[in-house]
């Protein structure tokens, strides 16, 4: 009676710790079937798209089962398994997002080379998937981030982001969009005496559109990629103190709620702000017209989207674009069928499920399949004076307690509420860059 | 003659402890280890993925030091900690007294809508006090305007000076209820004769809740408080999370909030770890003084 007592809680206690420690990886051993699999994540764009894709590629290779992890967070889902080795064939997923998952995998070199991708026909076409892609989307940054000629991750959708606001106010005003900081803050004067506010920000953090543009707006390529790179006592130049000087004087003229609603929370308010004519700009990316369709507007409402205006008339301007990627991690196991169906998402195939939610890939011909209002974004790329500006602050080795993307985003909601001035904004960036650049090299 | 019972109690020590080896197990594989390993990990600089993980000592730590958001996050960890803790407690005790000791009428309705905060899901909670809070058209800054009081009408969220009290009311209205009810249950075994006999002798109830109920219930009292302590540091870490994020700049940043910025957004694992060792060793510390300074023969009835 009681050995059979003992045995059954020494089963019941190894039942416990091997359904903890058994998990399938993923690899059939038995059929010949490779299985794929795949996470993404579930942005703007549904997950629909990815379900169409994936069923399309396996009615072509019968002999590759994909297996698709999807959700919103797709980083707390994969992380952990992650840790523990099992890593993922294929991930969908950009930079710049809170987990900076994509950041940490290339601060850590655990990703793929993915140069071969390029040079590889589209499965079932003729054209390399390199060919295909439109020129200066790949060989930045963020697609060859150790500057290596080497391409580590693919960008997969891109858009552009920039100052949004309401055309349908604009035309009932009979105001111009300015075309300069001059005429922007004389404008900011005028909606002043409507009672409408020049600026503000769903959160600080999206402050990193206006910024990249702007450091390239005053100080030209060559400049961005120094502040990007942390070139010694670059944010004591006089050109990142023009950038500080125009950013804080235009803070100036924030939505007096813009810092209260700053947060996970409540950032739609400052979002809505624009809709009910109550603030001018916003810094934005496209994916704001499918986050708000559901909202109220002002009469007569319609998205509009301006690149910053040029620090002198007539100044070259940059539009940041946001590239979301796809990438291999060098963890995972089946690269060979990984890469293939990275290539395949090239394919006019794929290109065409993926556009019809509006995920617009950066294939050369692309526009003629979007959606009005869509194009009509994409048309700022048009303007002979303005270029697309990809990438972000190059990627070092982690320094403990250093984040350069907090200390010039999120000291704007001190900038605003006057608990810091713009002088400690210089210093401590200085220190930032200071501390990554020793880390970097 | 000794030899039946020894054997019987041995077989009893096997019985015990195979009822015990399941969750002895689970605790070492889920409690011991990882603990132990946050302190191996905080002497390490590490990415979290990456097998490139370098030695560096005390480092993490001597770093700390230097880091002002870190001091940042600690004050407000400790400043949440004196102020919920004390207006918490403060307000349970009186008004679990009030509740057991004087005849309101609705009592148990009071103890429902008190208590039902402590079941609500914190994200429930940062989304009420979030509408609470919002400066356009929110309860509070919406009562203010009514009564004409325009002037202490707040950006309450975006505040520096103001959000870390903000997210710190928000604590107090969660926990009230649930160690209200505790006190209560701990004050109606009072025998009431004690108060009889007291109030014949003219205490007045202020008198008798310091002289009797106090006392008598400040074992419980002490238990509760050491529980509380540990349970606000986490609460403060998610109420922080949903209703601010830390911001705006850093100014509602507690440590655990600031260990997980570092450890998984700014891939500096081990130096999150050292984080993990200092809150261990400061809750640690933290018990330790709650129970140093409450210690009292206990009384009893």
């Amino acid at each position: 009676m009681r050995r059979s007592l003992i045995l059954a809680s020494a089963v019941t206690a190894l039942g416990l710790l091997t359904a903890c420690g058994a998990d399938g990886g993923g690899s059939d051993a038995g059929s010949s079937k490779t299985t794929l699999s795949v996470a993404a994540l579930e942005g703007g764009y549904g997950r629909d798209m990815y379900t169409q894709v994936i069923q399309a590629y396996e009615a072509k290779h019968p002999d590759v089962d994909v297996q698709l992890q999807i959700s919103k967070s797709i980083e707390d889902e994969i992380t952990p398994n992650m840790k523990a080795g099992r890593f993922p064939d294929v991930v969908v997923l950009g930079q710049g997002r809170k987990a900076a998952l994509t950041e940490t995998l290339i601060k850590d070199k655990a990703l793929e080379d993915l140069t071969p991708v390029l040079q590889a026909k589209v499965p079932g076409e003729d054209r390399t998937v390199g060919d295909k892609l439109i020129d200066g989307i790949v060989g930045n940054l963020n697609t060859n981030p150790y500057g290596d000629g080497k391409t580590y991750t693919m960008p997969m959708y891109y858009a552009p982001t920039g100052l949004f606001y309401n055309k349908g106010l604009f035309d009932k005003k009979g105001w111009k969009v300015p075309a300069t900081w001059d005429e922007l803050f004389a404008l900011g004067e005028t909606a002043k005496k409507d009672g409408i506010s020049l600026f503000t920000y769903p959160t600080a953090g999206y402050l990193d559109s206006y910024f990249f543009a702007l450091l390239a707006d005053v100080g030209g390529e060559q400049f961005y990629t120094d502040v990007m790179t942390y070139k010694q006592n670059v944010w004591q130049t006089p050109q990142a103190r023009q950038a500080l000087d125009l950013t804080t004087k235009l803070l100036k003229y924030a939505a007096p709620t813009t810092v209260g609603y700053a947060n996970e929370q409540d950032f739609t308010k400052n979002q809505q702000s624009i809709l009910d004519n109550k603030t001018l700009f916003m810094p934005n990316g496209t994916w704001i017209v499918g986050e708000m369709k559901d909202a109220p507007r002002a009469d007569g409402f319609a998205w509009g989207l301006t690149p910053l205006p040029a620090v002198t008339a007539g100044g070259k301007r940059y539009i940041t674009t946001s590239v979301e990627s796809v990438w291999v991690p060098s963890g995972a196991k089946n690269k060979d069928a990984a890469k293939e169906f990275v290539a395949y998402l090239y394919s006019d195939e794929a290109a065409k499920i993926f556009a019809k939610s509006n995920a617009v890939q950066p294939i050369q011909g692309i526009a003629s399949s979007l959606t009005e209002e869509n194009a009509a974004f994409y048309q700022v790329y048009e303007d002979a004076s303005v270029t697309a500006l990809v990438g972000g602050f190059a990627s070092t080795a982690p320094v403990e307690g250093v984040d350069i993307k907090a200390t010039l985003f999120d000291t704007a909601n001190s900038i605003i509420s006057g608990d810091k001035t713009e002088d400690q904004w210089q210093a401590a960036l200085n220190d930032a860059s200071e501390k990554l650049r020793q880390a970097g090299s | 003659m000794a030899r039946p019972a020894e054997r019987g109690r041995r077989g009893n020590g096997l019985f015990v402890l195979a009822c015990l080896l399941p969750a002895l197990v689970l605790f070492v594989v889920f409690m011991i280890v990882p603990t132990v390993n946050v302190f191996r990990m905080s002497f390490y600089t590490w990415s979290g993925f990456s097998p490139d993980m370098r030695f560096v000592g005390l480092e993490n730590f001597t770093r700390l030091l230097d880091d002002e958001q870190f001091v940042r996050a600690f004050q407000n960890t400790v400043a949440l900690l004196v102020v919920v803790t004390v207006v918490t407690m403060g307000m349970a005790l009186f008004l679990a007294a009030i509740m057991t000791r004087q005849k309101l009428r609705g009592r148990s309705l009071y103890r429902f809508i008190l208590y039902v905060p402590s079941v609500l899901s914190v994200v429930v909670i940062a989304a009420v006090f979030s509408a609470l809070y919002d400066q356009e058209n929110g309860l509070i800054n919406g009562t203010l305007q009514a009564l004409s009081l325009d002037g202490l009408r707040q950006i309450w969220l975006g505040d520096q000076q103001l959000v870390l009290w903000s997210v710190a009311i928000a604590m107090v209205w969660q926990s009230l209820g649930y160690y209200m009810v505790l006190y209560m249950s701990g004050m109606s075994s009072i025998p009431e004769s004690l108060y009889e006999a007291s109030a014949l002798d003219g205490a007045s109830a202020g008198r008798q809740f310091f002289a009797i109920t106090l006392p008598l219930i400040w074992q419980n009292l002490r238990t509760t408080l050491t529980f509380f302590v540990m349970s606000a540091v986490n609460l403060s870490f998610v109420l922080v999370r949903a209703m601010t994020g830390g911001g705006p700049d850093g100014s509602s940043e507690v440590l655990l909030s600031y260990m997980y910025k570092q450890a998984y957004t700014n891939s500096s694992y081990g130096y999150g770890m050292a984080i993990g060792v200092v809150i261990f060793a400061f809750s640690f510390l933290v018990s330790l003084l709650v129970s140093r300074a409450t210690r009292r023969e206990p009384l009893q009835f």
